[in-house]
């Protein structure tokens, strides 16, 4: 890896992207931020990041799982970890364990409930990487 | 009237069919009675003819009501409606031809008209009812013309009259003219009756669609005002972090001392608003979905919840599961976290190398769970109030002083909601245990929608679940 890892954050909360961009940058990686699903893709289309952090609810409530959909459908960002961020876990049996396999709904690497503290942001980061390096 | 309008309906029309067995029976008993211990000439083979299609018909219509109820499909009120005009329209066709074969005018059971027409009264609307009066009318005036004119043979009630009546056209002319308006007058009473009570019985359930629809409303309420909230408290969460932690670089102690009480007081309330929204959320969930799972593994889970702490704390779970614990219908995620709740407080409030027993015990219909720790107990006076939502018992909040209350009412309002039971026994300083009792089949509806609690008005004043809503001693 010559350049370090390119992490697009899509949430639509200036300080949640601020706070995630200090500590993402703390561990040297390259940062870059939108602040709507729509923008987002496009920049995951012209950026090509390494990760994309991207939030649930944006322009629409669900406006993160149709951007997670459109950029699995896309042939040169399928490839891309997400991690999803949501501010709330919808309805029951995702609120206990989500690890009961029923990824096909939503095409996510992990999911996860904010707030988020630095170091599982970082172990949750460090992980999906590996899964795709740069 | 309790019961909806529907369930109010379809109990008047088994009644009516009770009645008619009732009747039929009757005409059979009369008919022995007066021709073979009064020995009045009438055609008692007609009259047992007509008994026995009367109860034909009735069992027919029985079976009819039957299947329209039994199944799943909602019961029209229309359809109901018209099958009992048909009934009474038949009865009045039979209680005709058994006048006819049972002395015509002179048959002192004429009278009987007026009990369908109070039926109609009843079962239909005020136009249907009055339909059926005139059908009547029209029946046994062509009864006591046709007999008068000689076109039907007349069976006078020897022994029981002096003399043939069906010729005397002033008397006949009075038995019509008395029973006609006898009629309408029945007719007339019974409607206005049952159409105050209709209309009582429609506003009752209005006002109570209203009253789920308000609770609703508040719910929704409730859960946006809760949810935007949450937004705030984990921007102010994600904010916070990289400081104490050092990420934007060493903060002095006193600096920290206090971002780290900014973080406590969000952490709690973080934790309040993320168990209104559950309790918020299952209140507005008509319907809770259910599926069969093992005890055992629902208990395992919960424990895994809380064992890190434990650990911590060198506290052990001990399991006394008995063997035929077996499968129980519910939801899952909600019984998890009920017993994650109870092991939680237990945890919490116990010594350190103490010891917790979950036992479980088949029952067969039901199971019983009961979670016994050796920790602070709960004060004597405070027990009774321990599943009130936001009740915290004093030596908890000595201990902790951060806590939602909110934990045991959720977990009641799951139980509940399941029809089960919960309780629990304790005293200060003598431990506590938890006692769960859960039907292996939840009896079906009480999945469907909470009761309205009338006694506590808000809508978050509700339990259900909310794993970390863990707040009160157990």
């Amino acid at each position: 890896m010559s350049d370090s890892p390119k992490i697009l954050i899509v949430d639509d909360d200036p300080d949640i992207v601020e706070a995630m961009r200090v500590v993402l940058e703390s561990k040297k990686y390259s940062v870059s931020v939108a602040g709507s699903g729509e923008e987002g893709f496009a920049m995951a289309q012209s950026e090509k990041p390494n990760l994309i952090i991207l939030d649930v609810m944006m322009e629409t409530g669900s406006k993160g799982f149709e951007v997670s959909r459109r950029l699995n459908a896309d042939e040169n960002l399928k490839k891309v970890p997400i991690l999803m961020v949501t501010a709330i876990k919808e309805k029951t049996g995702i609120g206990f364990s989500r690890e009961s396999g029923d990824d096909a709904w939503l095409p996510v690497d992990e999911y996860v409930e904010k707030p988020l503290k630095p170091d599982e942001l970082i172990t949750k980061v460090e992980a999906l990487l590996k899964k795709n390096p740069a | 009237m309790n019961g909806t309008p529907e369930e109010n309906l379809i109990r008047r029309a088994y009644w009516f069919i009770r009645i008619r067995w009732i009747a039929a029976a009757g005409l059979v008993a009369i008919t022995y009675v007066a021709s073979r211990a009064f020995h009045i000439p009438i055609r008692a083979p007609a009259l047992y003819v007509i008994a026995v299609v009367l109860a034909a018909y009735n069992l027919l219509f029985l079976i009819h009501l039957r299947r329209a109820t039994s199944g799943t499909e909602p019961v029209r009120a229309p359809a109901i409606n018209r099958t009992a005009a048909v009934q009474i329209s038949l009865d009045l066709l039979a209680l005709g031809a058994l006048v006819h074969f049972s002395g015509g005018v002179e048959n002192p059971f004429l009278i009987y008209f007026i009990f369908h027409m109070i039926i109609a009264g009843i079962l239909l609307t005020r136009r249907a009812a009055f339909l059926q009066a005139a059908f009547a009318v029209s029946i046994f005036t062509s009864v006591a013309l046709l007999e008068y004119s000689g076109v039907l043979p007349h069976h006078c009630l020897r022994g029981y009259v002096g003399q043939t009546l069906h010729d005397q056209p002033l008397y006949v002319t009075g038995v019509l003219v008395v029973l006609a308006s006898t009629v309408f007058a029945a007719v007339y009473m019974a409607t206005w009756v049952s159409s105050a009570l209709r209309e009582r019985e429609a506003a009752l359930a209005a006002t109570n669609r209203l009253l789920v629809e308000q609770d609703l409303i508040k719910s929704e309420y409730v859960f946006r005002v809760t949810h935007d909230i949450k937004g705030h408290l984990a921007a102010i969460r994600t904010c916070l972090d990289p400081v104490i932690e050092g990420v934007t670089g060493p903060v002095p102690p006193e600096q920290l001392n206090l971002v780290n009480r900014a973080r406590r007081r969000s952490d709690t309330l973080l934790a309040f608003v993320k168990a209104l929204l559950e309790l918020t959320r299952m209140r507005m969930c008509r319907e809770v979905a259910m599926d069969a799972f093992q005890v055992e593994s629902a208990i395992e889970s919960a424990v895994n919840y809380v064992e890190a702490r434990a650990v911590a704390n060198s506290i052990v779970i001990d399991r006394e599961i008995d063997a035929t614990a077996g499968w129980i219908t519910g939801a899952r995620v909600y019984i998890e976290e009920t017993f994650a709740n109870i092991l939680a407080n237990s945890v919490k409030y116990s010594e350190d190398d103490s010891r917790i027993t979950v036992r479980v015990v088949d029952e067969g219909e039901t199971v019983l769970v009961e979670i016994a720790d050796r920790g602070i107990g709960i004060p004597a006076d405070e027990v009774p109030k321990i599943f009130d939502e936001f009740f915290r018992a004093r030596n908890a909040r000595a201990i902790e002083r951060d806590g939602t209350g909110l934990g045991l009412s959720m977990a009641k309002q799951v139980v509940e909601r399941h029809g089960g039971e919960i309780w629990i026994e304790s005293g200060e300083g003598r431990g506590t245990t938890v006692s769960v009792r859960l039907p292996r089949n939840p009896p079906r509806g009480l999945s469907a929608g909470p009761a309205l609690d009338f006694q506590r008005g808000e809508a978050y004043h509700d339990g259900s679940a909310g794993r970390r809503g863990v707040a009160q001693p157990g």
